[in-house]
C-alpha cells in the first residue's frame, strides 16, 4: 500500500533513527542507521553525509537504495525506495540540513570535527506501508490542525502583537511576550536572550517556566544549539534531541584525538531532560537582536507549523525589542538629581536590624560577589559598583540612566548600549541572589538603590 | 575494537538490522528481533518476523548475499557482518522464547530511551525465519571516523 510521503511527516522527523540499505557493485549488502531522514517534498528526501562511509561509496557505485522509517508515535513502519540524484553542498537544502548537525556538533563539543559534508539528494521511487509490522494496526488521530486550532493561533498572534504594542519597557514586553506563548501556545519553557554585539555574545534577559535561575546566562555565538542559531541567524527546530545528543555522542567518543582534545559539552541552558527544542533567531533586517528558545519534554512538541508561525511571531518580537531598546536609548533623562529624590521611598528602618551583607568586586574578574556568592560581573557589575560606591559618599539613593551612560568608566557601547537590559539583568539577579539589595525602577530613565541591610563594600 | 565490544553485538537489547540484495543489485532492508551465534560468530542466525521480511527472503533464496548490522540504541555502538546465507527456515517452536525474549529487551532498552515498552512490544515478531549466515566480514560501524573499519 503506497503512501504520501507528507502524510507519515512524523517518521522525517528523526525521533526513531532509519535504516537503510545500499549495495555495491558487486552485489554485497550494507546495512546501517540513519541519523535523519529530511523530507524535501512529495518525491524527494535528502540524507545527512557526515563522513564518506561505506553507504556513500556504495551509491557512488550502484545509485539506488531501501530506506526503512518509523512513525515515532505509532512505531508503523514504511519503506521507501530511493534513487540517489546528486550531492548538495551548498544552497538552501545544505544550509538547513548543516545547522543542525553544527548545532549538535557545538553542543557536544565537536564544532568542526563532526560535520556536514554534503546533503544527498534522492527521487522517492515508491513509498510503501510495511503491511504486518504491527501485531494490531496502529491507531492513529487525525492529522492537520482543527478550525479551533486555527483561531487559537489567529488570536494568539492578535495577543501577542498586543502585548508587544502596549509594552511600556522592556521588561513588561519581555515578561508578556512569553505569558503569551505559553497561555496560546503551551510553551512553557521559554527564554529570551539578547545579543551584546561588542562581547559576541548572548545573554539570557527574560525566562518562563524555569523560576530566577538562568536569568544573566551567557552564551558565545556559535556555542551550542543556541549561540549556532545565533551566529547563522536561522531558526533551529530539533524534534528528536536526546536522540540526536546520543549520536553526536558516540561520534565524539569514537574521534580520532580523544576527547581530550576536544572541547567541552556545554550544558543545555533549561530542562536537562528536553527532548525537543526551537529556537529562533530575533533580527531585524540583517542585524542580531537576540534569540527566543522554547523546550519541551515532548518530542513531537514542535511542528513545521509551529516553526512557521513562531517565525512570525519571532518578527514581531524582534521589532518590538529593537524598538523598545531604542526608545530607552533615545531617551532624554531629565539630569541626575543632586539630593535624595523625593520619589524614591527611603531606606526601610528595617535595615539596620538584617545582618550585613558584604558586596566584594573584584577588578581583575570584573565581577561582584555577595558574601562570597556570584552575583554578575562586566557591565552589570560596574553599574552596580557605581551606584553602590555613590550612595555610600553621598548618601544618595536615587540614579538615572544619563549619568551611567556618561561615566566613560563602566564602558557601556556608544550606541545600542542595552543600558535598559543589563538593569533589568541586574535586577532579576539581585532577586535572586540578594534580596536585600534592590535597584527599582522609579520612572522613565531613572531607578532607586534600596538596601535592607546594611552593607560593606570590598574592591579587591 | 575489543572482543568484548564485538560480543556486545549479542547481547540482549541490541538492534538488529538486516540487508539483503537482488541478482539486480537492488537492495532491501528489514529488522530482525533477535540474533544468536554459538560458535564465536563463525555463523550467526538472526530471526526475522516473516510478516515483514518476505522481499528479504526472496533475495536471500536468489542471491544468498546478507549483512547483519547489530547496534545498541543507547551508545551507538555497532558492529556489522556480512557474508553468505547457509540456512533460512521457519523457526521452530522452541525457538519462539529466545525471539520473545529478544523483542523484551530491546523494548526495555527502548523503554529507557523514551519509547513506550508497549508499543514496541506491538511489534509482530512470530512466526518468524531463522536466517543462519557464515560471517566472511566485519566492520566495526559505531558512527564517527572510523565507522567501517574491518575487525575481521
Amino acid at each position: 500500500m503506497s503512501v504520501r510521503l507528507h502524510d507519515i511527516w512524523r517518521c522525517f522527523q528523526g525521533v526513531v533513527p532509519a535504516i537503510i540499505a545500499t549495495a555495491d557493485r558487486h552485489g554485497t549488502p550494507n546495512v546501517t542507521y540513519l541519523s535523519q531522514v529530511h523530507l524535501v517534498d512529495e518525491r524527494h528526501v535528502a540524507l545527512s553525509r557526515q563522513f564518506f562511509n561505506k553507504t556513500s561509496r556504495n551509491l557512488d557505485e550502484n545509485p539506488v537504495a531501501s530506506v526503512e522509517v518509523i512513525d515515532p508515535v505509532t512505531l508503523q513502519a514504511y519503506r521507501l525506495r530511493l534513487k540517489f540524484l546528486r550531492s548538495e553542498k551548498s544552497g538552501a537544502l545544505f544550509d538547513t540540513m548543516k545547522l543542525r548537525i553544527d548545532a549538535i556538533a557545538s553542543h557536544t563539543g565537536m564544532a568542526g570535527i563532526f560535520r556536514l559534508i554534503a546533503a544527498d539528494v534522492f527521487e522517492v521511487v515508491s513509498a510503501d506501508f510495511v503491511d504486518g509490522f504491527l501485531a494490531e494496526p496502529p491507531r492513529d488521530e487525525p492529522a492537520g490542525a482543527s478550525l479551533d486550532g486555527k483561531r487559537t493561533e489567529i488570536r494568539g498572534l492578535q495577543w501577542v502583537s498586543e502585548r508587544i504594542n502596549r509594552a511600556t519597557d522592556l521588561e513588561s514586553l519581555l515578561s508578556s511576550v512569553l505569558a503569551a506563548l505559553d497561555e496560546y501556545f503551551g510553551f512553557a519553557h521559554s527564554v529570551v536572550l539578547l545579543h551584546d554585539e561588542t562581547r559576541q555574545l548572548l545573554t539570557a534577559i527574560a525566562s518562563r517556566g524555569y523560576g530566577p535561575s538562568g536569568i544573566g546566562a551567557e552564551v558565545p555565538l556559535g556555542d551550542g544549539l543556541i549561540g549556532t542559531v545565533a551566529r547563522e541567524q536561522r531558526l533551529l527546530r530539533l524534534t528528536s534531541l536526546e536522540a540526536d545528543l546520543r549520536y553526536g555522542r558516540a561520534v565524539r567518543r569514537e574521534s580520532a584525538g580523544g576527547p581530550a582534545l576536544l572541547q567541552a559539552e556545554i550544558p543545555l541552558p533549561g530542562l536537562r531532560d528536553a527532548q525537543s527544542v526551537l529556537a529562533i533567531p530575533l533580527t531585524v533586517g540583517s542585524r542580531l537582536v537576540g534569540v527566543i528558545a522554547a523546550e519541551d519534554r515532548d518530542p513531537m512538541r514542535f511542528s513545521e507549523w509551529d516553526e512557521a508561525y513562531l517565525a512570525v511571531i519571532a518578527n514581531q518580537i524582534a521589532l518590538g525589542l529593537d524598538r523598545m531598546i531604542e526608545r530607552c536609548d533615545e531617551n532624554a533623562d531629565p539630569p541626575p538629581p543632586t539630593t535624595v529624590a523625593v520619589a524614591a521611598p527611603p531606606p526601610p528602618p528595617l535595615a539596620a536590624k538584617r545582618a550585613a551583607r558584604r558586596v566584594t568586586y573584584y577588578t581583575s574578574d570584573d565581577a561582584i560577589f555577595v558574601d562570597d556568592e556570584y552575583l554578575i560581573r562586566n557591565i552589570p557589575a560596574r553599574i552596580l559598583w557605581k551606584v553602590l560606591g555613590e550612595s555610600q559618599r553621598t548618601g544618595r539613593t536615587e540614579f538615572s540612566n544619563r549619568e551611567m551612560r556618561l561615566d566613560p568608566s563602566l564602558g557601556l557601547p556608544a550606541v545600542k548600549d542595552n543600558l535598559e537590559s543589563r538593569l533589568i539583568l541586574l535586577r532579576h539577579r539581585l532577586q535572586e541572589k540578594c534580596p536585600d539589595l534592590q535597584i527599582v525602577p522609579t520612572g522613565r530613565g531613572r531607578f532607586a538603590l534600596r538596601a535592607e541591610a546594611p552593607l560593606e563594600l570590598v574592591e579587591r | 575494537m575489543t572482543d568484548a565490544r564485538v560480543q556486545r553485538c549479542l547481547q540482549p537489547g541490541v538492534s538488529i538490522l538486516v540487508g539483503t540484495v537482488d541478482p539486480g543489485g537492488v537492495p532491501s532492508c528489514c529488522r530482525a528481533i533477535a540474533i544468536a551465534s554459538d560458535d564465536g560468530l563463525e555463523t550467526l542466525t538472526v530471526y526475522v518476523p516473516v510478516a515483514t521480511s518476505q522481499e528479504a527472503i526472496r533475495n536471500i533464496a536468489l542471491t544468498k548475499r546478507l549483512a547483519v548490522a547489530a547496534s545498541h540504541p543507547v551508545d551507538h555502538c555497532s558492529t556489522q557482518m556480512k557474508g553468505t546465507t547457509i540456512d533460512t527456515r521457519l523457526a521452530r517452536d522452541e525457538e519462539a522464547e529466545r525471539v520473545r525474549r529478544g523483542l523484551d529487551a530491546f523494548a526495555d532498552v527502548l523503554d529507557a530511551i523514551g519509547v513506550p515498552r508497549r508499543l514496541t512490544r506491538g511489534v509482530a515478531h512470530w512466526p518468524a525465519f531463522a536466517i543462519t549466515m557464515r560471517v566472511e566480514e566485519m566492520y566495526d560501524q559505531t558512527p564517527g571516523p572510523q565507522a567501517g573499519t574491518r575487525i575481521r
